[in-house]
């Protein structure tokens, strides 16, 4: 990692070829928006090259490049706020829809994540699709370790409320037809 | 054990770093409480949602915008660098004088040569501190442009390394001596005389004007001689004279040439 901090920008490739997809991964879960997603990594590049003397030597990496996609994230929302009371399907129309999707169970359960809070959202991503250490997380989002783990466990206590209601019908699935295609999103900084 | 103790078990739980009494003892209330072994069962099923997969273009993306990051880079590298070098304590020179550093910083260099042409080209407007402080900076980096641009194969690519060489007030020798030899031996004319008419603004360098000078016996293009001659007349140094008529008993001489320099031996005596 030094060497992103010493100033070798062209050794930015390497991080780009190792970081990319995951950011991506973690952009398009957290917002179901995949050009916006595909918009931020390059911003989060982008800012590597420019903060890269930011970087402590001996701290977590990852940590330190999650920093800056949060921070990346909510400058973009800064600068373009958050109109949105009804959340887009994740695929748009006109892209394919995912094969995985298809399955009816993984669409209602990538229905339940984005019908979370956000910051609940993130969180879960962070852990488990991100594969990032809870002390990483903790470094990221500035608390303790044992908050981490208890905003996990509320996570995945909502993750699952969310996803046996849409099972069972009490909140109305993405599939069925007409109004009930979008659900209200539901105000981002409820924790 | 209550529910609320497996929380704070749980998270550790699913990433497997419990040990094994802890472990059993989560494991022995997921078999006694459904709702808690939903909460495991959740988790477990999220591996289901697909990762995520950038497009195609996404790395081009970064290439551009990596490039264009190292174009503009020299404009900011002296003063972010300096306020870092501050802050952190942190001898960036030291690095730059190992050898790795200097390779590091030629390749840089070299890169910010290479896509320099469309940034300066264009127009930008800076704080006039800016500019300052990026000055040297500049400087060198539109040197390495010019010696890089000169020996390209493109005559267009070279004048274009010429044009660079005009922004400096002041030359590096190393560039002197790239214009110099590009007046001389660069197979376009067009090239040459842009070489020539880069290097005339620097007549206030005795070494410049020598060369220049030095230049006219070997050119064998008409224009080319003539644009030389203009200059010698223009710059009126005092070896001019001798030399041009020197020159005028060369065999074979352009008539128009010839006329050219008899005329500018008359204008300098």
């Amino acid at each position: 990692m030094l060497e992103v901090r010493n100033g070798a920008g062209e050794t930015l490739g390497v991080l780009f070829d190792r970081y990319h997809a995951p950011l991506y991964n973690f952009y398009a879960k957290l917002t179901g928006d995949r050009t916006l997603s595909e918009d931020l990594v390059q911003e989060v590049f982008l800012r590597i090259l420019k903060y890269r003397q930011s970087y402590q030597p001996g701290t977590p990496f990852r940590a330190w490049i999650y920093q800056i996609a949060r921070n990346a994230r909510v400058d973009h929302y800064r600068k373009t706020p958050k109109h949105i009371t009804f959340e887009p399907e994740m695929a748009p129309p006109v892209v394919p829809k995912d094969a995985a999707l298809e399955s009816e169970e993984a669409a209602l359960l990538h229905q339940a994540m984005m019908h979370m809070p956000e910051e609940k959202r993130e969180i879960l991503i962070l852990s488990r699709f991100q594969e990032l250490k809870y002390e990483e997380i903790a470094k990221l989002l500035g608390c303790e370790l044992g908050t981490v783990k208890t905003r996990i466990h509320r996570a995945i206590q909502e993750l699952r409320l969310v996803f046996r209601q849409l099972e069972s019908g009490m909140i109305a699935k993405n599939s069925d037809s007409g109004a009930a295609k979008f659900i209200p999103r539901r105000a981002g900084n409820e924790m | 054990m209550k529910c609320e103790h497996i929380g704070e078990l749980l998270p550790d739980y699913l990433q497997g770093s419990l040990n094994a009494g802890e472990a059993g003892l989560v494991e022995q209330h997921l078999m006694e409480c459904a709702d808690c072994r939903d909460e495991v069962a959740i988790w477990k099923k999220l591996a289901i949602l697909p990762m995520e997969q950038p497009s195609e273009a996404s790395r081009e993306r970064f290439e551009a915008m990596l490039h264009a990051y190292q174009t503009g880079r020299a404009e900011k590298s002296v003063a972010g660098f300096d306020a870092a070098h501050r802050a952190s304590g942190w001898s960036f020179m030291n690095w730059l004088r190992s050898p790795v550093g200097a390779v590091a910083w030629s390749a840089a260099l070299l890169v910010i040569g290479i896509f320099a042409g469309n940034y300066f080209s264009g127009t930008h407007s800076r704080s006039s501190d800016e500019i300052a402080a990026m000055r040297d900076e500049l400087r060198s980096t539109r040197q390495l442009v010019v010696l890089s641009m000169l020996q390209q194969q493109s005559a267009s690519e070279r004048l274009q390394g010429v044009s660079f060489s005009q922004r400096e007030g002041q030359l590096d020798p190393q560039v002197v001596s790239a214009l110099v030899h590009t007046l001389r031996y660069d197979n376009s004319v067009d090239v040459r005389l842009a070489a020539l008419d880069a290097l005339s603004r620097h007549g206030s360098q005795p070494q410049v004007r020598k060369d220049v000078l030095d230049a006219l016996q070997q050119q064998q293009s008409p224009l080319v001689q003539v644009a030389l001659i203009d200059q010698m007349v223009e710059w009126r140094d005092p070896d001019a004279s001798q030399r041009l008529k020197n020159f005028v008993q060369t065999p074979n001489l352009n008539p128009t040439v010839r006329q050219r320099a008899d005329w500018a031996v008359s204008k300098l005596n």
